[in-house]
């Protein structure tokens, strides 16, 4: 379980992107603010999930922590020391304690190149970490450990299904025993009976290996499911950031709570008990940000202050002196507490808060 | 009964096989009633849709067999002309991405006003003025002037939009959804879904819905028909089949869920893959992935029981599965 120490600590993360006009004299018109200031911390043997919708900067997040871009500005500190300023051989190193888990297992894969070559790779680049005559048996046991037949390492992608070849993804991200993972949408493009398979999976191996993760993630039952604290980004920030009842159970952001009332809830009980908030209105482009709070323009709370001043994201003020769940870092200048999931009634053969049969995640055949 | 699909059988000839995509799918969708069809990649749900619907690409596809009775007229023997009078007059279909469905070299109006045009012979002008009323039926904002607009001009959400209108705009009986939410954000997700209980209630219209997405069917659907490997596993009312499921099939997907207002330690999987559609196990097709699985099921291909009036199981064991005993 989580410890106290931080592992990672964000601040002031912005990654913008150059809008330009022009062929011979390119000008600068604007630019797309798809990182806009992000803040927080991870800790040793945690999981962090990041909840957002599509353009919300979640996967520009992620590519900047395993520094595959450089922020525009802000920090990424690793175990006390800023990585976004390291080149050359330390960024190497630092490159091998943080690796990356990718959504779509169909184009993360080189189609050329065998199981085993795809595991093994990152040897290549960093040699120190397998001896040459080991590495073969290295990858065997890394196809054992995600569940994989280890005699599969010469097959080719095409030959594995979406959930098995998630299982490769997850192996080549291992095979540096990295301390953190990064996970973009890991099981997004599974079915449902496969994607418990990998959650599982991850979750197993967390233990296993003392990993930290970021777990990025569009689906919200997902990320509670493997979080110990959620972050919810809208256009580019956090709004809204807590433990995992903090946040489902006690959102004070309005953000947070349209996007759980959204939700669908495998219930249909709960079709009459549940309260939904539709927000009218699509996201604005991150090209255009709102003045003030970004979410104004889609709150139904939103005052004039909201237009004149950026909340940050701390404890309000009315929540600090109480304590209590309510009280957790929410960008919202009249945070309120308000519970938009039913909490659940015990049904018969479903005690609440327990899954039914614990699951196995057995060997697969490929398909 | 509005739509009453009847052992249904499709098959797809390809070099590498024969895949039998549909082994006998029957299931019935009255007026103002949501049937949920639900299933995962390969259960043959979207290939049932587009038979019934006809527009499955033959070849390689083939139905072999069954009938597809709307508003008791069997379909399949009508002919090309008469078929296509049909769809999009009394049925049409909303699919899930809407920017490869709409003609991206049309602006919006023209698409929508060529309904019209095409089956109500009215003039270019007239129709233009339909496809208006229909973007504002729809909730899409200045539609007077957006009815100019080409299809990527919109969100995503507003192209939804646009294809529920185009689905609407010649008020048939049916509709049949094919994941329509699934390429959206949830908070968008749930505008258009709210949007399509809506005008179904006010057009009494029959809805098919094709999903893989058990909470979305919590929240609309009157019946569901769960599919595996091309067959109707169970059917059952809603309420009935989140109670107690009658299938372990089903049983497995709603454990395997994870659920917003629950924090739960382990999920429990669904051992193994979705069967080769070319290669479909002998008796039950979901054996080799069954808990309760007997000796049995690896021979005899279970019927769809009668549970109890109107809900149905095609497993042996549907009793213990019931009681929840395994």
């Amino acid at each position: 379980m989580a410890g106290h120490e931080p592992i990672l600590e964000v601040s002031g993360l912005v990654k913008y992107y150059p809008l330009t006009r022009g062929v011979l004299f390119r000008k600068q018109i604007g630019a797309v603010r798809a990182v806009d200031g992000v803040d927080f911390t991870l800790v040793r043997g945690e999981t962090l999930g990041i909840v957002g919708e599509s353009g919300c900067g979640k996967s520009t997040l992620a590519r900047l922590l395993v520094t595959l871009e450089r922020p525009t500005s802000g920090a990424i500190r690793y175990k006390g020391e800023d990585i976004t300023r390291l080149s050359g051989r330390a960024l190497k190193a630092v490159r091998r304690n943080i690796q990356m888990v990718f959504q779509d297992p169909y184009t993360s894969l080189n189609p050329r190149m065998t199981v085993g070559d795809i595991i093994g790779e990152p040897y290549e680049i960093h040699p120190e970490v397998a001896l040459r005559g080991d590495r073969r048996r290295r990858v065997q046991e890394l196809l054992d450990v995600v569940g994989l037949n280890p005699e599969y390492i010469n097959r080719y992608p095409h030959q594995f299904s979406g959930g098995q070849r998630q299982r490769i993804g997850i192996a080549r991200a291992l095979a540096l025993r990295p301390e953190i993972v990064v996970a973009d949408e890991p099981v997004s493009a599974l079915d449902v009976s496969v994607q418990a398979q990998v959650v599982n999976l991850m979750a197993r191996l967390q233990g296993e290996f003392g990993l930290s993760y970021v777990f990025i993630a569009h689906d919200l039952s997902v990320v509670r499911h493997i979080s110990d604290r959620v972050g919810v980004m809208y256009l580019g920030r956090i709004v809204e950031i807590g433990r995992d009842t903090e946040i489902y159970d006690h959102p004070t952001h309005p953000y947070t709570q349209a996007l759980l009332s959204a939700v669908p809830v495998p219930d249909p009980e709960a079709r009459e008990r549940r309260e939904r908030i539709i927000l009218s209105g699509d996201v604005p482009s991150p090209a255009h940000i709102p003045s003030g709070c970004r979410f104004r323009t889609r709150c139904w709370k939103a005052r004039e202050r909201c237009a004149l001043e950026v909340p940050p994201l701390a404890v309000p003020e009315r929540f600090r002196a109480q304590g209590g769940p309510a009280a957790h870092d929410s960008a919202c200048h009249f945070a309120e507490e308000r519970r938009v999931v039913p909490p659940e009634e015990a049904t018969p053969g479903h005690p609440p808060g327990q899954p039914p049969v614990p699951g196995g995640e057995p060997h697969e055949e490929p398909a | 009964m509005l739509l009453d699909v009847r052992d249904l059988h499709v098959e797809f000839r390809t070099r590498e096989g024969v895949a039998r995509a549909v082994n006998g799918v029957s299931y019935a969708v009255d007026e103002g009633e949501t049937l949920a069809v639900l299933g995962e990649s390969g259960s043959g749900k979207s290939v049932t849709a587009q038979a019934v619907m006809g527009i499955l690409d033959v070849p390689p596809g083939r139905i072999t067999g069954g009938r597809v009775l709307f508003r008791g007229r069997d379909l399949l023997t009508l002919k090309d002309e008469e078929r296509r009078r049909v769809r999009g007059a009394e049925m049409a279909m909303i699919f899930q991405d809407a920017l490869s469905a709409l003609n991206p070299v049309l602006t919006v109006g023209d698409q929508l006003g060529e309904m019209f045009v095409v089956h109500r012979g009215m003039s270019k002008k007239d129709a233009r003025a339909r496809a208006v009323e229909l973007m504002v039926r729809v909730g899409i904002p200045a539609a007077a002037q957006r009815v100019r607009d080409y299809p990527h001009q919109f969100s995503g959400g507003m192209r939804q939009r646009i294809m529920i209108a185009m689905a609407l705009a010649l008020q048939p009986a049916l509709i049949i959804a094919d994941e329509p939410t699934t390429a959206l954000d949830v908070t968008v997700q749930a505008q258009i879904m709210d949007l399509l209980a809506e005008l179904q209630r006010e057009y009494r219209m029959g809805l098919v819905l094709i999903t893989h997405d058990l909470g979305v069917v919590a929240d609309v659907a009157d019946r569901i028909a769960v599919m595996y490997a091309g067959r109707i596993v169970e059917s059952a009312p809603v309420h009935d089949l989140y109670k107690a499921p009658a299938h372990p099939y089903t049983r497995g997907l709603l454990d395997s869920i994870p659920r917003l207002d629950r924090k739960g330690r382990e999920l429990s999987a669904i051992k193994g893959l979705p069967p080769n559609l070319m290669d479909i196990p002998p008796g039950c097709a979901f054996h080799p992935r069954c808990p309760m699985a007997r000796d049995v099921c690896l021979t005899d291909v279970p019927p769809l029981y009668e549970v109890s009036g109107d809900r149905g199981s095609a497993c042996h064991f549907w009793r213990e599965c019931l009681h929840g005993r395994s």
